[in-house]
């Protein structure tokens, strides 16, 4: 105890080497512990003597400081949740709005919805064409067969030379 | 954060104004002490309580010490380091300091207020190591006993 090494741990110069040793002295020897916890009290004294009064609005500052940070870390916190939370959201219901599921014989694959429109188009004009075809079709059957009773009169009408 | 700051109800001693009341003025004069300026280490002294706060919510971590005073006594010379002034004797109103002779006041006072070691004292004032430990150790000494402790 009168080696000075209390000394030089309360005022935190102690070397890794020393403070193992407060350390063991503390927890071997309660009269140890006891000093120096008196020491620490009586540096604490030291201070209070030496001590010089604050600005007056010095503690109002600090704890305007203390609430904003904690307000801003606050505000951090909660910032990325709500990001994420609206995240994921907004891109379920894009998938929703953009995509129709698909089956098939292997596996599902998933395609833009403005597809749709373009299948409802081909699907029509397919429609339009097979009917077209169709109306020609038989136009041009119809045809033949005027062509055909055409030939047919015109030999009849033809006399036999 | 502190307790007061988190809205915990007021039994609990630990709060920042209880903190401040107990310690500013203490720690005010140790800055004081440091940067030898009164308008900078009231400034210092805002900025080092914050961070104190931030930084251990207002409980002792350094189990080392049993006292608060110490740990954060320890935080503000860290935070200091590079704004102490390199100067023979700190600005110093106390009578304490007054009880020491002059290689005692040199010793504590770049101990106390630079964290010099003691190796590195011994070094500059070319002295045995022990000595200097020894000069440490009286200088308390005369100023706890100064105290009437």
């Amino acid at each position: 105890m009168d080696s000075g090494l209390m000394e030089t741990f309360v005022m935190g110069i102690a070397t890794e080497e020393e403070v193992e040793k407060v350390l063991l002295l503390k927890k071997q020897h309660p009269e140890f512990q006891d000093a120096l916890e008196q020491l620490e009290l009586d540096m604490e004294a030291l201070a209070l003597s030496m001590a010089v009064p604050p600005p007056i609005g010095a503690l109002e500052k600090i704890e305007n400081e203390i609430n904003e940070i904690q307000l801003r870390n606050k505000s951090i916190q909660k910032a990325p949740e709500v990001d994420d939370r609206f995240d994921r959201a907004y891109q379920e219901r894009t998938k929703q709005e953009r995509y129709i599921e698909v089956e098939s014989e292997s596996n599902q694959m998933r395609i833009n919805k403005a597809w749709k429109w373009v299948f409802a188009a081909v699907f029509i004009l397919g429609k339009v064409f097979l009917a077209t075809a169709i109306y020609f079709y038989l136009e041009n059957r119809q045809a033949q067969e005027q062509i055909k009773d055409l030939k047919i009169e015109l030999k009849l009408k033809t006399p036999i030379k | 954060m502190f307790k007061a700051v988190l809205n915990v109800p007021p039994a609990e001693p630990k709060d920042i104004r209880w903190f401040y009341d107990k310690y500013a003025a203490m720690l005010l004069g140790y800055i004081n002490g440091i940067v030898k300026d009164h308008q900078k280490a009231e400034d210092h002294l805002v900025v080092i309580l914050m961070a104190f706060a931030n930084e251990f919510n207002g409980e002792v971590k350094d189990k080392n010490y049993q006292s608060t005073w110490l740990q954060l006594r320890q935080f503000a010379q860290n935070k200091l380091a590079f704004a102490s002034v390199n100067s023979d004797q700190p600005i110093q109103k106390d009578d304490q300091l007054n009880l020491l002779n002059d290689l005692q006041k040199h010793i504590f006072c770049a101990i106390y207020y630079q964290g010099k070691s003691i190796s590195y004292l011994a070094n500059v004032l070319e002295k045995e190591e022990d000595e200097v430990r020894n000069q440490l150790k009286l200088s308390i000494d005369k100023m706890r006993r100064a105290r009437g402790n």
